[in-house]
Protein backbone atom coordinates (compact mmCIF):
# COMPACT_ATOMS: atom_id res chain seq x y z
CA UNK A 1 0.00 0.00 0.00
CA UNK A 2 1.70 3.44 -1.05
CA UNK A 3 -0.94 5.56 -0.93
CA UNK A 4 -3.54 6.39 2.21
CA UNK A 5 -6.57 4.86 1.57
CA UNK A 6 -8.92 8.03 0.62
CA UNK A 7 -12.16 5.78 2.71
CA UNK A 8 -13.06 4.92 5.61
CA UNK A 9 -12.15 1.62 5.17
CA UNK A 10 -8.84 0.21 4.58
CA UNK A 11 -7.71 -1.78 2.18
CA UNK A 12 -7.66 -5.00 2.74
CA UNK A 13 -4.57 -7.38 3.00
CA UNK A 14 -3.54 -9.12 0.12
CA UNK A 15 -4.38 -12.59 -0.01
CA UNK A 16 -1.98 -13.07 -2.57
CA UNK A 17 0.80 -11.87 -0.45
CA UNK A 18 3.51 -14.25 0.42
CA UNK A 19 3.40 -16.10 3.37
CA UNK A 20 6.16 -15.18 5.88
CA UNK A 21 9.04 -17.59 5.46
CA UNK A 22 12.78 -17.95 5.03
CA UNK A 23 12.32 -16.24 1.57
CA UNK A 24 15.44 -15.04 -0.23
CA UNK A 25 15.70 -11.30 0.75
CA UNK A 26 15.64 -8.46 -1.90
CA UNK A 27 19.30 -7.58 -1.40
CA UNK A 28 20.20 -10.80 0.41
CA UNK A 29 23.01 -11.42 -1.34
CA UNK A 30 23.99 -8.23 -0.27
CA UNK A 31 25.49 -7.51 -4.21
CA UNK A 32 25.12 -4.41 -6.16
CA UNK A 33 21.75 -3.94 -6.57
CA UNK A 34 20.62 -4.44 -10.04
CA UNK A 35 19.08 -0.87 -10.09
CA UNK A 36 22.44 1.12 -9.59
CA UNK A 37 22.02 3.82 -11.88
CA UNK A 38 24.04 3.47 -15.53
CA UNK A 39 26.66 5.97 -14.49
CA UNK A 40 27.41 4.38 -11.45
CA UNK A 41 27.70 0.91 -13.35
CA UNK A 42 30.04 2.80 -15.59
CA UNK A 43 32.52 4.10 -12.61
CA UNK A 44 32.33 0.85 -10.84
CA UNK A 45 33.85 -0.93 -14.16
CA UNK A 46 36.22 1.82 -15.14
CA UNK A 47 37.28 1.31 -11.48
CA UNK A 48 37.31 -2.34 -11.77
CA UNK A 49 39.77 -1.94 -14.86
CA UNK A 50 42.03 0.20 -13.61
CA UNK A 51 42.60 -1.60 -10.41
CA UNK A 52 43.19 -5.02 -12.66
CA UNK A 53 45.28 -3.41 -14.92
CA UNK A 54 47.23 -2.25 -11.92
CA UNK A 55 47.65 -5.45 -10.68
CA UNK A 56 48.58 -7.09 -14.01
CA UNK A 57 51.54 -4.58 -14.02
CA UNK A 58 52.23 -5.22 -10.37
CA UNK A 59 52.60 -8.42 -11.38
CA UNK A 60 54.55 -8.18 -14.79
CA UNK A 61 57.13 -5.39 -12.88
CA UNK A 62 57.08 -7.26 -9.57
CA UNK A 63 57.97 -10.66 -10.79
CA UNK A 64 60.87 -8.99 -12.85
CA UNK A 65 59.13 -9.34 -16.20
CA UNK A 66 57.38 -12.55 -15.38
CA UNK A 67 61.28 -14.00 -14.91
CA UNK A 68 60.12 -15.37 -11.26
CA UNK A 69 56.46 -15.90 -12.21
CA UNK A 70 55.43 -19.34 -11.67
CA UNK A 71 53.06 -20.70 -14.46
CA UNK A 72 52.04 -23.80 -12.36
CA UNK A 73 50.09 -20.53 -10.48
CA UNK A 74 48.62 -19.26 -13.61
CA UNK A 75 44.95 -19.98 -12.12
CA UNK A 76 45.41 -18.25 -8.88
CA UNK A 77 47.08 -15.11 -10.52
CA UNK A 78 44.56 -14.70 -12.58
CA UNK A 79 41.33 -15.31 -10.24
CA UNK A 80 43.54 -12.44 -8.29
CA UNK A 81 42.50 -10.58 -11.00
CA UNK A 82 38.90 -11.42 -10.78
CA UNK A 83 38.85 -10.78 -7.62
CA UNK A 84 40.54 -7.43 -7.80
CA UNK A 85 38.06 -6.20 -10.47
CA UNK A 86 35.06 -7.56 -9.12
CA UNK A 87 35.98 -5.23 -5.26
CA UNK A 88 37.18 -2.45 -6.65
CA UNK A 89 33.48 -2.85 -8.67
CA UNK A 90 31.16 -3.41 -5.68
CA UNK A 91 33.33 -1.41 -3.69
CA UNK A 92 32.46 1.79 -6.41
CA UNK A 93 28.75 0.77 -6.41
CA UNK A 94 29.17 0.46 -2.34
CA UNK A 95 30.37 3.69 -2.02
CA UNK A 96 28.08 5.38 -4.26
CA UNK A 97 24.97 4.82 -2.23
CA UNK A 98 23.99 8.18 -0.20
CA UNK A 99 24.70 6.92 3.05
CA UNK A 100 27.96 5.28 2.73
CA UNK A 101 29.11 7.74 0.06
CA UNK A 102 28.59 10.87 2.91
CA UNK A 103 30.37 8.49 5.62
CA UNK A 104 32.84 7.43 3.06
CA UNK A 105 33.99 11.37 2.74
CA UNK A 106 33.85 12.43 6.37
CA UNK A 107 35.78 8.99 7.16
CA UNK A 108 37.95 10.06 4.63
CA UNK A 109 38.40 14.10 5.90
CA UNK A 110 39.23 12.92 9.48
CA UNK A 111 41.83 10.73 8.09
CA UNK A 112 43.58 13.28 6.24
CA UNK A 113 42.97 16.16 8.41
CA UNK A 114 46.41 16.85 10.09
CA UNK A 115 45.20 18.71 13.11
CA UNK A 116 43.18 15.43 14.04
CA UNK A 117 46.14 13.83 13.87
CA UNK A 118 48.26 16.33 16.18
CA UNK A 119 45.32 15.96 18.57
CA UNK A 120 45.18 12.40 18.33
CA UNK A 121 48.38 10.62 17.13
CA UNK A 122 47.47 7.21 18.53
CA UNK A 123 43.32 7.24 17.74
CA UNK A 124 43.64 5.81 14.35
CA UNK A 125 46.50 2.78 14.92
CA UNK A 126 44.74 2.38 17.71
CA UNK A 127 41.37 1.89 15.99
CA UNK A 128 43.06 -0.35 13.73
CA UNK A 129 44.08 -2.36 15.87
CA UNK A 130 40.77 -2.85 17.95
CA UNK A 131 38.54 -2.78 15.40
CA UNK A 132 40.32 -4.38 12.33
CA UNK A 133 43.13 -6.71 14.47
CA UNK A 134 41.76 -7.98 17.47
CA UNK A 135 38.28 -7.11 16.68
CA UNK A 136 37.24 -6.41 20.31
CA UNK A 137 33.92 -5.98 19.11
CA UNK A 138 33.17 -9.28 18.64
CA UNK A 139 34.15 -10.01 21.70
CA UNK A 140 30.73 -8.16 23.16
CA UNK A 141 28.63 -10.29 21.01
CA UNK A 142 30.47 -13.82 22.32
CA UNK A 143 33.65 -14.59 23.55
CA UNK A 144 33.63 -18.24 21.81
CA UNK A 145 32.55 -16.09 18.86
CA UNK A 146 35.51 -13.96 19.14
CA UNK A 147 38.08 -16.52 19.44
CA UNK A 148 36.30 -18.74 16.59
CA UNK A 149 36.58 -15.40 14.19
CA UNK A 150 40.25 -14.75 15.56
CA UNK A 151 41.24 -18.20 14.25
CA UNK A 152 39.62 -17.53 10.83
CA UNK A 153 41.28 -14.08 10.62
CA UNK A 154 45.01 -14.78 11.78
CA UNK A 155 44.74 -18.08 9.43
CA UNK A 156 43.19 -16.70 6.71
CA UNK A 157 45.47 -12.97 6.95
CA UNK A 158 48.91 -15.71 7.16
CA UNK A 159 47.68 -17.88 4.02
CA UNK A 160 46.59 -14.53 1.82
CA UNK A 161 50.40 -13.35 3.39
CA UNK A 162 52.20 -16.18 1.80
CA UNK A 163 49.96 -17.05 -1.35
CA UNK A 164 49.38 -13.98 -2.96
CA UNK A 165 53.03 -12.58 -3.26
CA UNK A 166 53.90 -16.23 -4.36
CA UNK A 167 51.00 -16.60 -7.43
CA UNK A 168 52.25 -13.10 -8.18
CA UNK A 169 56.20 -14.05 -8.58
CA UNK A 170 57.21 -11.61 -5.78
CA UNK A 171 58.64 -14.23 -3.37
CA UNK A 172 61.00 -16.54 -4.72
CA UNK A 173 63.22 -19.27 -2.83
CA UNK A 174 66.50 -19.15 -4.10
CA UNK A 175 69.11 -21.84 -3.32
CA UNK A 176 72.98 -21.31 -3.94
CA UNK A 177 73.74 -24.82 -3.98
CA UNK A 178 71.21 -25.94 -6.04
CA UNK A 179 69.42 -28.21 -3.62
CA UNK A 180 69.87 -27.05 -0.11
CA UNK A 181 69.57 -26.94 2.60
CA UNK A 182 70.66 -23.07 2.16
CA UNK A 183 67.83 -21.11 0.90
CA UNK A 184 67.33 -17.44 0.30
CA UNK A 185 63.81 -15.46 -0.29
CA UNK A 186 63.43 -13.41 -1.90
CA UNK A 187 60.80 -10.48 -2.56
CA UNK A 188 61.19 -9.03 -6.11
CA UNK A 189 64.47 -10.48 -6.46
CA UNK A 190 66.02 -8.76 -3.63
CA UNK A 191 67.28 -11.10 -0.65
CA UNK A 192 65.49 -10.57 2.55
CA UNK A 193 66.38 -13.68 4.38
CA UNK A 194 68.63 -16.97 4.28
CA UNK A 195 67.57 -19.72 5.83
CA UNK A 196 68.41 -23.34 6.45
CA UNK A 197 65.69 -25.34 4.89
CA UNK A 198 65.95 -28.70 7.40
CA UNK A 199 66.05 -26.04 10.79
CA UNK A 200 62.78 -24.49 12.29
CA UNK A 201 62.67 -21.46 10.26
CA UNK A 202 63.01 -23.12 7.39
CA UNK A 203 60.32 -25.33 8.67
CA UNK A 204 58.21 -22.62 9.48
CA UNK A 205 58.62 -21.28 6.33
CA UNK A 206 57.31 -24.34 4.13
CA UNK A 207 54.34 -25.28 6.94
CA UNK A 208 53.21 -21.55 7.09
CA UNK A 209 49.71 -22.72 4.93
CA UNK A 210 49.66 -25.84 6.61
CA UNK A 211 49.47 -23.90 10.21
CA UNK A 212 47.25 -21.16 8.66
CA UNK A 213 44.69 -24.58 7.33
CA UNK A 214 44.79 -25.44 10.87
CA UNK A 215 43.52 -21.70 12.36
CA UNK A 216 40.84 -22.11 9.51
CA UNK A 217 39.70 -25.28 10.16
CA UNK A 218 38.90 -24.85 13.63
CA UNK A 219 37.41 -21.57 13.23
CA UNK A 220 35.04 -22.56 10.43
CA UNK A 221 33.87 -25.78 12.27
CA UNK A 222 32.96 -23.71 14.97
CA UNK A 223 30.98 -21.36 12.75
CA UNK A 224 29.39 -24.26 11.01
CA UNK A 225 28.41 -25.97 14.20
CA UNK A 226 26.63 -23.16 15.20
CA UNK A 227 25.01 -22.06 12.38
CA UNK A 228 23.52 -25.74 12.82
CA UNK A 229 22.97 -25.44 16.31
CA UNK A 230 22.40 -22.07 17.37
CA UNK A 231 18.12 -21.23 16.84
CA UNK A 232 19.61 -17.50 16.67
CA UNK A 233 22.08 -17.62 13.65
CA UNK A 234 19.70 -20.39 12.31
CA UNK A 235 17.32 -17.48 11.91
CA UNK A 236 16.94 -16.41 8.57
CA UNK A 237 20.02 -18.05 7.63
CA UNK A 238 20.92 -18.45 4.06
CA UNK A 239 22.63 -21.49 2.40
CA UNK A 240 24.59 -19.17 -0.23
CA UNK A 241 25.43 -16.58 2.14
CA UNK A 242 26.07 -18.20 5.58
CA UNK A 243 27.10 -21.74 4.91
CA UNK A 244 29.21 -21.33 1.30
CA UNK A 245 31.91 -19.33 2.59
CA UNK A 246 32.39 -21.72 6.02
CA UNK A 247 32.75 -24.93 3.44
CA UNK A 248 34.87 -22.86 1.07
CA UNK A 249 36.83 -22.11 3.69
CA UNK A 250 36.85 -25.64 4.93
CA UNK A 251 37.22 -27.38 1.88
CA UNK A 252 40.49 -24.62 1.24
CA UNK A 253 42.04 -25.75 4.31
CA UNK A 254 41.33 -29.49 4.11
CA UNK A 255 42.54 -29.88 0.49
CA UNK A 256 45.68 -27.97 1.26
CA UNK A 257 46.30 -29.93 4.07
CA UNK A 258 45.88 -33.11 2.14
CA UNK A 259 48.56 -31.64 -0.27
CA UNK A 260 51.24 -31.78 2.46
CA UNK A 261 49.78 -35.12 3.30
CA UNK A 262 50.61 -36.46 0.10
CA UNK A 263 53.74 -35.15 -0.39
CA UNK A 264 55.34 -36.50 3.05
CA UNK A 265 52.92 -39.82 3.27
CA UNK A 266 51.86 -41.00 -0.34
CA UNK A 267 55.42 -40.02 -2.13
CA UNK A 268 53.11 -37.48 -3.99
CA UNK A 269 50.20 -39.86 -4.74
CA UNK A 270 47.11 -38.22 -5.50
CA UNK A 271 48.87 -34.76 -5.55
CA UNK A 272 48.15 -33.96 -8.91
CA UNK A 273 44.31 -34.47 -8.41
CA UNK A 274 44.36 -33.17 -4.97
CA UNK A 275 46.22 -29.88 -6.17
CA UNK A 276 43.11 -29.43 -9.09
CA UNK A 277 40.70 -29.65 -6.44
CA UNK A 278 42.28 -27.12 -4.08
CA UNK A 279 43.31 -24.28 -7.28
CA UNK A 280 39.66 -25.25 -8.22
CA UNK A 281 37.85 -24.40 -4.19
CA UNK A 282 40.90 -21.37 -4.02
CA UNK A 283 39.89 -20.13 -7.51
CA UNK A 284 36.12 -20.01 -6.83
CA UNK A 285 36.21 -18.77 -3.77
CA UNK A 286 38.94 -15.59 -4.36
CA UNK A 287 35.81 -14.81 -7.25
CA UNK A 288 33.01 -15.25 -4.19
CA UNK A 289 34.17 -12.71 -2.33
CA UNK A 290 33.43 -9.33 -4.11
CA UNK A 291 29.68 -10.75 -4.15
CA UNK A 292 29.25 -12.60 -0.70
CA UNK A 293 29.75 -12.44 3.13
CA UNK A 294 33.10 -12.21 2.26
CA UNK A 295 32.46 -8.61 1.16
CA UNK A 296 32.57 -7.16 4.29
CA UNK A 297 36.58 -8.23 4.95
CA UNK A 298 36.24 -4.81 2.54
CA UNK A 299 33.46 -3.13 4.12
CA UNK A 300 34.52 -3.30 7.89
CA UNK A 301 37.36 -1.13 7.57
CA UNK A 302 34.40 1.74 7.53
CA UNK A 303 34.02 1.14 10.99
CA UNK A 304 37.30 2.40 11.78
CA UNK A 305 36.34 5.65 9.22
CA UNK A 306 32.96 6.24 11.00
CA UNK A 307 34.63 5.97 14.68
CA UNK A 308 37.47 8.30 13.54
CA UNK A 309 35.05 10.89 12.21
CA UNK A 310 32.95 10.64 15.65
CA UNK A 311 36.14 10.47 17.80
CA UNK A 312 37.39 13.59 16.44
CA UNK A 313 34.39 15.49 16.16
CA UNK A 314 33.77 14.65 19.72
CA UNK A 315 37.30 15.83 20.44
CA UNK A 316 37.22 18.80 18.40
CA UNK A 317 33.69 20.32 20.51
CA UNK A 318 35.34 19.56 23.48
CA UNK A 319 33.60 22.10 26.17
CA UNK A 320 31.82 23.03 23.27
CA UNK A 321 29.06 21.03 23.24
CA UNK A 322 29.24 19.52 20.40
CA UNK A 323 27.43 16.92 21.29
CA UNK A 324 23.83 17.34 20.45
CA UNK A 325 21.36 16.40 23.04
CA UNK A 326 17.35 15.55 22.50
CA UNK A 327 15.42 18.72 21.95
CA UNK A 328 12.66 17.26 23.85
CA UNK A 329 14.45 15.71 26.96
CA UNK A 330 18.23 16.86 26.68
CA UNK A 331 19.88 13.49 26.64
CA UNK A 332 22.57 12.99 24.43
CA UNK A 333 22.12 11.48 21.07
CA UNK A 334 25.79 11.64 19.41
CA UNK A 335 28.26 14.20 17.93
CA UNK A 336 26.35 17.39 16.07
CA UNK A 337 28.93 16.83 13.10
CA UNK A 338 27.41 13.16 13.15
CA UNK A 339 23.68 14.01 13.43
CA UNK A 340 24.23 16.65 10.69
CA UNK A 341 26.04 14.06 8.19
CA UNK A 342 22.84 11.95 9.10
CA UNK A 343 20.10 14.55 8.04
CA UNK A 344 22.10 15.41 5.26
CA UNK A 345 21.80 11.27 4.20
CA UNK A 346 18.14 11.21 4.61
CA UNK A 347 17.84 14.58 2.78
CA UNK A 348 19.78 12.70 -0.22
CA UNK A 349 17.31 10.18 0.28
CA UNK A 350 13.91 12.45 0.08
CA UNK A 351 13.19 10.94 4.13
CA UNK A 352 11.54 14.55 4.67
CA UNK A 353 11.67 13.77 8.41
CA UNK A 354 14.98 14.75 8.86
CA UNK A 355 14.39 17.13 11.47
CA UNK A 356 13.38 14.03 13.67
CA UNK A 357 17.08 13.06 13.90
CA UNK A 358 17.44 15.65 16.45
CA UNK A 359 15.12 14.16 18.96
CA UNK A 360 15.81 10.67 20.63
CA UNK A 361 13.58 7.70 20.01
CA UNK A 362 12.38 7.09 22.95
CA UNK A 363 10.92 11.16 22.70
CA UNK A 364 9.82 9.82 19.38
CA UNK A 365 7.78 7.15 20.28
CA UNK A 366 6.35 9.39 22.96
CA UNK A 367 5.59 12.30 20.92
CA UNK A 368 3.74 9.90 18.60
CA UNK A 369 1.62 8.60 21.18
CA UNK A 370 1.02 11.98 22.58
CA UNK A 371 -0.46 12.60 19.08
CA UNK A 372 -2.26 9.49 18.64
CA UNK A 373 -3.63 10.47 22.23
CA UNK A 374 -3.94 13.61 21.37
CA UNK A 375 -5.80 13.32 17.64
CA UNK A 376 -7.24 9.85 16.85
CA UNK A 377 -8.32 8.32 20.40
CA UNK A 378 -8.66 10.81 22.83
CA UNK A 379 -7.76 9.04 25.87
CA UNK A 380 -7.25 5.81 24.33
CA UNK A 381 -10.69 5.40 24.73
CA UNK B 1 0.45 -4.33 4.55
CA UNK B 2 1.18 -7.74 4.66
CA UNK B 3 -0.77 -10.70 4.76
CA UNK B 4 -0.22 -11.66 8.54
CA UNK B 5 0.97 -8.53 10.56
CA UNK B 6 0.40 -7.22 13.85
CA UNK B 7 -2.16 -5.06 14.64
CA UNK B 8 -1.27 -2.34 17.38
CA UNK B 9 -4.28 -1.01 19.29
CA UNK B 10 -2.81 1.64 22.46
CA UNK B 11 -6.51 1.40 23.41
CA UNK B 12 -6.48 -1.64 24.92
CA UNK B 13 -2.77 -1.65 26.34
CA UNK B 14 -2.66 -1.62 30.14
CA UNK B 15 1.53 -1.30 30.65
CA UNK B 16 1.74 -5.04 32.03
CA UNK B 17 4.90 -5.49 30.15
CA UNK B 18 4.15 -8.87 29.65
CA UNK B 19 5.43 -8.13 26.42
CA UNK B 20 8.80 -6.22 26.91
CA UNK B 21 9.36 -9.89 29.01
CA UNK B 22 8.34 -12.11 26.24
CA UNK B 23 10.21 -10.56 23.19
CA UNK B 24 13.65 -11.27 25.35
CA UNK B 25 12.28 -14.77 25.12
CA UNK B 26 13.09 -14.46 21.08
CA UNK B 27 15.77 -17.01 19.67
CA UNK B 28 17.32 -14.11 17.22
CA UNK B 29 17.88 -11.62 20.26
CA UNK B 30 17.41 -13.58 23.07
CA UNK B 31 18.17 -12.06 26.70
CA UNK B 32 17.59 -8.21 24.88
CA UNK B 33 13.66 -7.32 24.44
CA UNK B 34 13.32 -5.41 21.22
CA UNK B 35 9.92 -3.87 22.19
CA UNK B 36 9.12 -0.11 23.54
CA UNK B 37 6.69 0.56 26.03
CA UNK B 38 6.23 4.08 26.44
CA UNK B 39 3.86 5.90 28.87
CA UNK B 40 2.93 9.50 26.65
CA UNK B 41 1.73 11.18 29.16
CA UNK B 42 3.13 9.86 32.79
CA UNK B 43 2.31 11.67 35.80
CA UNK B 44 -1.45 12.54 34.43
CA UNK B 45 -2.82 9.13 32.35
CA UNK B 46 -2.29 5.55 32.47
CA UNK B 47 -1.90 5.68 28.79
CA UNK B 48 0.83 3.44 27.52
CA UNK B 49 2.13 2.69 24.43
CA UNK B 50 3.74 -0.49 22.89
CA UNK B 51 5.65 0.32 19.47
CA UNK B 52 7.05 -2.69 17.65
CA UNK B 53 9.17 -2.61 14.22
CA UNK B 54 6.63 -0.92 11.90
CA UNK B 55 7.92 -2.87 9.22
CA UNK B 56 7.95 0.58 6.57
CA UNK B 57 7.00 -0.19 3.18
CA UNK B 58 7.21 3.48 1.47
CA UNK B 59 9.40 4.55 1.81
CA UNK B 60 10.86 1.33 2.17
CA UNK B 61 12.74 0.71 5.37
CA UNK B 62 14.40 4.06 5.96
CA UNK B 63 16.16 2.20 8.68
CA UNK B 64 17.86 0.01 5.51
CA UNK B 65 17.90 3.61 3.21
CA UNK B 66 20.61 5.22 5.80
CA UNK B 67 22.85 2.11 6.67
CA UNK B 68 26.31 2.72 4.99
CA UNK B 69 26.95 -1.09 5.11
CA UNK B 70 24.28 -2.72 3.43
CA UNK B 71 23.45 -4.33 6.61
CA UNK B 72 19.43 -4.08 6.73
CA UNK B 73 17.72 -6.61 4.98
CA UNK B 74 14.46 -6.37 3.82
CA UNK B 75 12.94 -9.78 3.16
CA UNK B 76 10.45 -10.64 0.74
CA UNK B 77 8.18 -10.81 2.42
CA UNK B 78 8.59 -7.25 3.84
CA UNK B 79 10.30 -7.81 6.66
CA UNK B 80 12.91 -5.33 7.86
CA UNK B 81 15.39 -8.01 9.21
CA UNK B 82 17.91 -6.53 12.19
CA UNK B 83 21.37 -5.81 10.97
CA UNK B 84 23.42 -8.36 9.22
CA UNK B 85 26.05 -9.01 12.30
CA UNK B 86 29.02 -9.27 9.34
CA UNK B 87 28.12 -6.21 8.08
CA UNK B 88 26.87 -3.85 11.37
CA UNK B 89 29.63 -1.18 11.79
CA UNK B 90 27.54 0.30 14.75
CA UNK B 91 27.53 3.61 13.16
CA UNK B 92 23.67 4.51 14.88
CA UNK B 93 22.75 5.81 11.44
CA UNK B 94 19.41 3.54 11.42
CA UNK B 95 18.83 4.28 15.72
CA UNK B 96 18.49 7.68 14.51
CA UNK B 97 16.96 7.87 11.04
CA UNK B 98 13.84 5.48 12.45
CA UNK B 99 11.11 7.73 12.40
CA UNK B 100 9.40 5.46 15.20
CA UNK B 101 11.89 5.08 17.25
CA UNK B 102 12.79 1.27 17.04
CA UNK B 103 16.23 0.37 16.35
CA UNK B 104 18.40 -0.14 19.10
CA UNK B 105 22.06 -0.31 19.52
CA UNK B 106 24.80 -2.16 21.49
CA UNK B 107 27.77 0.28 21.30
CA UNK B 108 30.16 -1.98 22.74
CA UNK B 109 29.47 -4.82 20.12
CA UNK B 110 28.92 -2.16 17.49
CA UNK B 111 25.65 -4.14 16.88
CA UNK B 112 21.99 -2.68 15.73
CA UNK B 113 19.13 -4.61 16.74
CA UNK B 114 15.71 -4.29 16.44
CA UNK B 115 11.98 -6.12 16.34
CA UNK B 116 12.44 -8.28 13.27
CA UNK B 117 8.88 -9.63 14.02
CA UNK B 118 10.09 -12.87 15.59
CA UNK B 119 11.04 -14.37 12.34
CA UNK B 120 12.07 -17.49 14.00
CA UNK B 121 8.81 -18.21 14.33
CA UNK B 122 6.70 -15.79 11.92
CA UNK B 123 8.66 -18.11 9.37
CA UNK B 124 7.02 -21.01 10.30
CA UNK B 125 3.44 -19.54 11.05
CA UNK B 126 3.67 -18.86 14.88
CA UNK B 127 2.53 -15.25 16.09
CA UNK B 128 5.44 -13.27 18.07
CA UNK B 129 6.09 -13.42 21.48
CA UNK B 130 4.50 -10.34 22.19
CA UNK B 131 1.35 -11.32 20.42
CA UNK B 132 1.06 -14.19 22.18
CA UNK B 133 1.03 -13.08 25.39
CA UNK B 134 -0.29 -9.90 25.58
CA UNK B 135 -3.29 -10.26 27.86
CA UNK B 136 -5.29 -7.79 26.22
CA UNK B 137 -5.08 -7.62 22.71
CA UNK B 138 -3.28 -4.40 22.51
CA UNK B 139 -0.70 -6.52 20.25
CA UNK B 140 -2.71 -8.79 18.01
CA UNK B 141 -0.95 -10.78 15.40
CA UNK B 142 -3.13 -12.48 12.45
CA UNK B 143 -5.01 -10.99 9.23
CA UNK B 144 -7.46 -8.22 8.58
CA UNK B 145 -9.92 -10.38 8.36
CA UNK B 146 -9.15 -12.74 11.87
CA UNK B 147 -8.93 -9.10 13.71
CA UNK B 148 -12.56 -8.40 12.44
CA UNK B 149 -13.54 -11.54 13.33
CA UNK B 150 -12.56 -10.83 16.56
CA UNK B 151 -13.61 -6.98 16.96
CA UNK B 152 -16.16 -6.36 14.31
CA UNK B 153 -16.05 -3.02 12.63
CA UNK B 154 -12.94 -2.21 13.65
CA UNK B 155 -10.91 0.02 12.01
CA UNK B 156 -7.10 -0.26 11.13
CA UNK B 157 -4.76 2.86 9.27
CA UNK B 158 -1.13 1.89 7.95
CA UNK B 159 0.42 5.22 7.47
CA UNK B 160 1.51 7.32 9.08
CA UNK B 161 2.53 11.52 8.85
CA UNK B 162 5.86 12.73 9.55
CA UNK B 163 6.00 16.25 8.33
CA UNK B 164 5.23 16.36 4.98
CA UNK B 165 6.08 12.54 4.42
CA UNK B 166 3.51 9.78 4.79
CA UNK B 167 5.17 6.42 5.70
CA UNK B 168 3.12 3.57 5.04
CA UNK B 169 3.44 0.26 6.95
CA UNK B 170 3.65 -3.22 7.18
CA UNK B 171 2.23 -3.41 10.56
CA UNK B 172 -0.98 -1.22 11.13
CA UNK B 173 -2.69 0.24 14.42
CA UNK B 174 -6.15 0.46 15.18
CA UNK B 175 -7.67 3.77 14.79
CA UNK B 176 -11.86 4.29 16.08
CA UNK B 177 -14.26 3.53 13.88
CA UNK B 178 -15.90 6.83 14.00
CA UNK B 179 -13.03 8.71 13.13
CA UNK B 180 -11.37 6.65 11.00
CA UNK B 181 -8.50 9.30 8.93
CA UNK B 182 -5.28 8.52 7.07
CA UNK B 183 -2.82 9.18 7.86
CA UNK B 184 -2.44 8.97 11.15
CA UNK B 185 0.04 11.83 12.96
CA UNK B 186 3.36 10.57 13.82
CA UNK B 187 4.25 13.49 16.17
CA UNK B 188 6.37 15.58 13.61
CA UNK B 189 6.00 18.83 13.69
CA UNK B 190 6.49 18.97 17.26
CA UNK B 191 3.98 20.96 19.09
CA UNK B 192 4.43 20.87 22.28
CA UNK B 193 7.16 19.83 24.62
CA UNK B 194 6.58 18.97 27.96
CA UNK B 195 3.85 21.87 28.46
CA UNK B 196 5.75 24.51 26.21
CA UNK B 197 4.41 25.83 23.26
CA UNK B 198 7.69 25.36 20.56
CA UNK B 199 5.54 25.81 17.35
Amino acid sequence: MTEPPQTAEPSPPSGAAPAPGPAPGVTADGGPSPQAPAAVRRRAVLAGTAVSVLLILAIVFGSRLLRDFDSALLPYAVATVFLAFGVAYRYTVWISAPGARRLFRQGWRSFFSAANFRRAPTALPRMIATYLGFQKFLGARSHARWAAHQLLFWGCLLAAAITFPLTWGWFTFTSATGSGPGYEMRIWGFEIIGFDALGFLGWLMFHGLDIAAVLVIAGAAYFLWRRMKDRGAITGQRFAYDLVPLIALVVISVTGLLLTFSSIFLHGGGYQFLAVLHMVSVVFTLIYIPFGKFFHIVQRPAAVGMQLFKYTSRRTGEGEGEVLVCRRCHEPIDTAPYVANLRGTMRDLDLGFDEWAEYCPRCKRVLRGAAYLDHVKKGFK
Amino acid sequence: MMGRTIFIDPGRCIGCQACVSACRECDSHRGKSMIHLDYPDEGHSVASLPTVCMHCEDPVAPCAEVCPADAILVTADGVVQQADTTRCIGCANCVNACPFGVPKIDLQAKLQMKCNLCYDRTAYGLAPMCATVCPTGALFYGTLDELRAERPGVQVADSFTFGTTTVSTGVAMVVPADKVRWPVPGGLPVVEINGRDVR
